[in-house]
């Protein structure tokens, strides 16, 4: 999940080079004087408005109830329907279909030869082996057949998701008003919980293959806009004008100057999208796919750890193979590289087209046609064992920290309670006025008003059955906010620490990444119900679960932080003698400050995609209430899109305003000037 | 995630000027591929089974194992005695009544009419795009359970009346539920009147919603583990009753005052849930389209002991459903004689 990677960060905001005394007195003032607004309208907040007023409801549940009680019935006989969306899902379907059945029929040697083929021509030998490698990988720890339909929806998504990306990015390039609009699309395409779109995807495109697709696309897209539009914006002004002094056409001009100099940061976004892709392939497959997604779910309902973890890591190798291919990742020097094969670049298509041929043929001839079953290795029984062992002992009795089981207890009365009390007890106006005037220090008015009226949309959402009368939505937005919250500060916690030491050592480094690449792909439901196991059901589990999800890429961005910070900086501090200790407070910190800190944007987006399906947990909250579009759509689809809206709302809120903290100036620079 | 950040120029020669070589290799990869598709000669069983021919019957699979066994038995009859390929699809039961409305799913063996009033109301009732099968043969009854060591400790808590009594309803607090005992829901997608049942009765009780079949099972486990009280919405059949002691707790007997609250949804509902009588549908197009598979799942029955037969070879001695099936249809040509007509 990235709302705003850090690539995106937009540049630094250009500050005065010197206040003059009027200057600054003048800006005091006008500080003191919004000061003075907030706490105005905090007082007003305080004596009139404790709960969100009934007026305030748009009736949005029921418009989407209507909606979809619509679409049921008219499925039939609509033209939208049968112009439209069936010959779309005829198309998708086919297009699954006869991929499938290709890669089915290259044999497994193929496919394992045309990842490497692929390798070859991206990223040289070690590219090569590292796909073939992952590729069969696949084969042994899971199912070949079932993860090549996986592959199959994957190859079909992804095409179509660059279809549609490249040319919308192109567009956003070139229109600054189309690139706001964007974003605000993208952003909610990308927080909306699935669970709400679920339901209407059944009825516009029936079930399997189509409305997995179309589930993945929207999931998917969001790199594809993002990363072209920031290629294509980064081309230098000089390049544009030479095209022009040469008299290029403006189509000239994309084609042969704009898009070959965007072709790297494209091309990562190429990457971005198929990670995206796979991040979603366990949810998609409760559309009826019958992949290697299905079989994660398969197992975890009947409580087969091992199994949903053995398909849960034959989609993280596929995963990596496709990363390594796609990105073609040199880890040593191009030049050492190239050294390896001894061949000259444009023979490498030619060779490998013809190997992939001979072992095509090959495996035909001598009919490979299942993963030979001499070479799969069942992971899931050691897993099973595993899993059992660490219920049986780590829940209670443990010395010291007394085990798993009363440190779920500890979370939900010490912490979560006490903070969604606290939450429920401030007047919601108040919460308004007072996240506004955090957005107002932040990053001034326009900050405080987004703010504002995304917590203003949510308190619109009205309310839903429960607890034996009515429930506010803002009550559950509360809860659900109170829940991101504690996970957020125990993923810095856990992360920073973590974070900042790899950024120092590059053993740590070493050692470390190889588990956060797997956990970054891993799909949240296969520790899910494992969670369970250890913390019992309830927001424990479910803050539990985001954690989890929200360390890895903490640790990575806070690492990447540390790591990016320039040599001659700490070299000049030691050189004047501070000890290592200090370098790295009073030097290497603060110079990563920013990175830091745009890491803990991406860790509040992995923790609000998770905080959704820790309902499956016991979560409960807007979860659960999106949740529920799903399992009962004929009753709950309305207040499952309420439930949706108010995530996103959510989701842009906190996004904004960490981002804002993140590409505030250091207090370094300030002083510079 | 797993990006790169050192992009080198040059590096993705793929996008480069080099189409030509690749339209060849595409080709020359479909020609290949092509001839491997003759290679695709009938796999099924030997025997007396007809040869698969025509279009697949589409058979759906909710996510338990009564379902999933219910399907394979069909498949395995269709497959042999029709000739009729069938296809099976997994998928969660709301989505199996929007597949069966557009033809997507051709028939569902299984249905738990309770959770399910709104679909028939709307696809059987009203559009008319599904038609109900008739019955399966088993029945079910959701209710609410205590592992049964609760029971044998404290008698009175095998029925509602037992709850009652804070002190021991507060034998089932968790840290979620505070003072009061928990009471806890599996699957929201799962009918319930749980939260009206307790609010009706009076009793100390806060319902949790798990949020899955799979969190509530594990829940159960811990429960026995740690001889710790558990109050759930459970059901039968379900394979779990194998391997886990589990009472159902008496409510009150159904009036015709809560077959009208159920009806009208008025929040006024305080009994029992009521036994589900398991029930068959189809597409409406089916007949049409193959008559003699519609027949064959129209007369499709089985009793509660053959079914739970069936799945005990799954659950219990670890097969898979589809060779649970073929044993199964393998020992008893004389219950699927009886559907073909």
């Amino acid at each position: 999940m990235s709302l705003a990677a850090p690539v995106m960060s937009s540049s630094v905001e250009s500050l005065p080079t010197h206040e003059s005394d009027a200057v600054r007195r003048d800006r005091m003032r006008r500080r003191n004087g919004s000061l003075a607004v907030f706490a105005v309208l905090a007082a007003l907040a305080v004596v009139f408005l404790r709960e969100v007023p009934s007026w305030m409801d748009s009736g949005i549940q029921r418009w989407a109830q209507d909606r979809y009680k619509w679409s049921i019935t008219n499925r039939q006989t609509s033209p939208v329907f049968r112009w439209l969306f069936n010959p779309l899902t005829d198309f998708l379907t086919w297009s699954v279909e006869h991929t499938e059945t290709l890669l089915l029929d290259l044999r497994w040697p193929g496919v394992v030869a045309l990842i490497a083929a692929i390798g070859w021509r991206t990223g040289g030998v070690q590219a090569a082996l590292a796909g073939a490698g992952a590729m069969v990988g696949v084969g042994v720890i899971a199912d070949f057949d079932p993860a090549m339909r996986t592959l199959a929806i994957m190859t079909v998504s992804v095409v179509i998701a660059l279809v549609i990306g490249i040319p919308l990015g192109v567009l956003s390039a070139r229109s600054d008003r189309l690139e706001r609009v964007l974003r605000v699309v993208l952003d909610t395409a990308q927080v909306l919980p699935i669970f709400v779109y679920f339901s209407p995807v059944q009825l516009f495109f029936g079930l399997k293959f189509a409305p997995a697709v179309v589930v993945t696309v929207v999931y998917a897209l969001p790199p594809a806009v993002r990363l072209t539009n920031l290629g294509l914006r980064q081309v230098p002004v000089v390049a544009n004008e030479v095209g022009h002094s040469f008299g290029a056409t403006s189509l000239q001009q994309l084609f042969k100057v704009q898009l070959p100099l965007a072709k790297n940061t494209i091309l990562l976004g190429l990457n971005q999208v198929i990670m995206m892709a796979f991040a979603i392939v366990v949810l998609a497959s409760l559309l009826g796919t019958g992949d290697l997604g299905q079989s994660v779910l398969a197992g975890l309902q009947k409580q087969h750890v091992g199994q949903a973890f053995a398909a849960g890591m034959g989609i993280v190798l596929m995963a990596v193979a496709l990363d390594r291919v796609s990105t073609g990742r040199p880890e040593r020097p191009l030049s050492r590289q190239n050294r390896l094969p001894a061949v000259p670049r444009n023979w490498i298509t030619p060779i490998s087209v013809a190997a992939v041929a001979l072992v095509v043929v090959l495996a035909n001839a001598f009919d490979w046609r299942r993963f030979p079953s001499s070479l799969t290795y069942d992971i899931s029984s050691p897993i099973d064992s595993a899993v059992d062992w660490v219920q049986r002992n780590l829940r209670k009795d443990v010395p010291i920290i007394g085990g798993t089981q009363a440190i779920s207890d500890f979370l939900v009365i010490r912490v979560l309670n006490p903070m969604k009390e606290f939450l429920l007890w401030l007047p919601w106006l108040v919460i308004v006025v007072g996240i506004a005037f955090i957005g107002w220090l932040s990053r001034g008015w326009r900050l405080a008003a987004t703010i504002a009226v995304c917590l203003l949309l949510i308190a619109t959402m009205g309310t839903i059955p429960g607890g034996g009368g009515q429930i506010q939505m803002w009550d559950h937005a509360m809860d659900t906010l109170s829940q991101v919250l504690v996970a957020i500060a125990l993923s810095v916690l856990i992360a920073f620490p973590l974070g900042v030491w790899a950024g120092r050592s590059d053993a740590v480094h070493r050692v470390l990444r190889p588990f956060l690449d797997i956990a970054q792909v891993l799909p949240q439901f296969v520790y899910l119900i494992p969670v369970v196991f250890l913390f019992s059901i309830g927001r424990a589990a479910g803050v539990v679960a985001c954690v989890v999800y929200a360390v890895p890429p903490c640790i990575r961005l806070t690492a990447l932080g540390m790591r990016e910070v320039p040599t001659s900086p700490r070299e000049a501090a030691i050189s004047f003698g501070a000890t290592g200790g200090q370098e790295m407070r009073r030097v290497q910190l603060p110079l990563a400050r920013k990175a830091i800190l745009l890491g803990i944007n991406q860790t509040l987006l992995m923790v609000l995609a998770t905080v959704i399906i820790a309902a499956l947990v016991g979560a409960g909250a807007l979860g659960l209430v999106s949740y529920e579009a799903t399992s009962k759509p004929n009753l709950k689809f309305g207040q499952g899109v309420a439930g949706g809206l108010s995530i996103v709302l959510l989701a842009i809120m906190l996004d904004r305003l960490t981002q804002a903290w993140g590409t505030r100036p250091n207090r370094e620079e300030k002083q510079s000037r | 995630m797993l990006v790169s950040r050192k992009l080198n120029k040059g590096e993705y020669m793929i996008f480069n000027g080099k189409k030509r070589h690749l339209a060849v290799a595409a080709v020359m990869l479909a020609t290949l591929a092509a001839c491997g598709d003759d290679e695709k000669a009938a796999t099924t069983a030997s025997g007396d089974c007809k040869e698969l021919t025509g279009d697949a019957v589409t058979l759906a699979v909710n996510p338990w194992t009564g379902s999933a066994v219910n399907a394979q038995v069909a498949k395995a009859v269709i497959e042999c005695q029709l000739g009729t390929p069938v296809e099976i699809i997994e998928i969660d039961e709301y989505a199996t009544w929007v597949g069966l409305d557009d033809a997507s799913i051709d028939a569902v063996l299984e249905v738990w009419p309770s959770g399910h009033a709104a679909d028939y109301q709307t696809y059987i009732t009203e559009k008319g795009t599904v038609i109900d099968l008739g019955l399966l043969g088993p029945s079910a009854k959701i209710g609410w359970y205590v592992p049964k060591f609760v029971v044998d400790e404290h008698p009175e808590l095998a029925s509602w009346e037992g709850f009652q009594d804070p002190a021991l309803a507060a034998l089932f607090g968790t840290a979620e539920s505070g003072e009061l005992g928990q009471f806890t829901m599996g699957d929201p997608s799962y009918v319930t009147f749980d939260e009206q049942i307790i609010a009706n009765l009076g009793l100390p009780l806060k319902y949790v919603v798990a949020g899955s079949e799979a969190a509530l099972l594990t829940a159960i486990d811990q429960a026995i583990a740690d001889n710790q009280p558990l109050l759930m919405q459970f059901w039968k059949p379900h394979w779990k009753h194998l391997e886990a002691e589990l009472v159902e707790v008496a409510l009150p007997a159904i009036t015709p005052a809560c077959e009208a609250a159920a009806a009208s949804g008025d929040g006024t509902y305080a009994c029992d849930y009521p036994v589900d009588e398991l029930m068959k549908a189809a597409n409406a197009g089916l007949e049409a389209k193959n008559a003699a598979a519609f027949n064959v799942l129209k007369a499709f029955q089985l009793t509660t002991d053959q079914q739970s037969e069936i799945a005990g070879y799954v659950d219990r001695d670890g097969l898979t459903a589809q060779a649970a099936a073929e044993k199964w249809v393998a020992d008893n040509p004389d219950v699927w004689g009886a559907w073909l007509g």
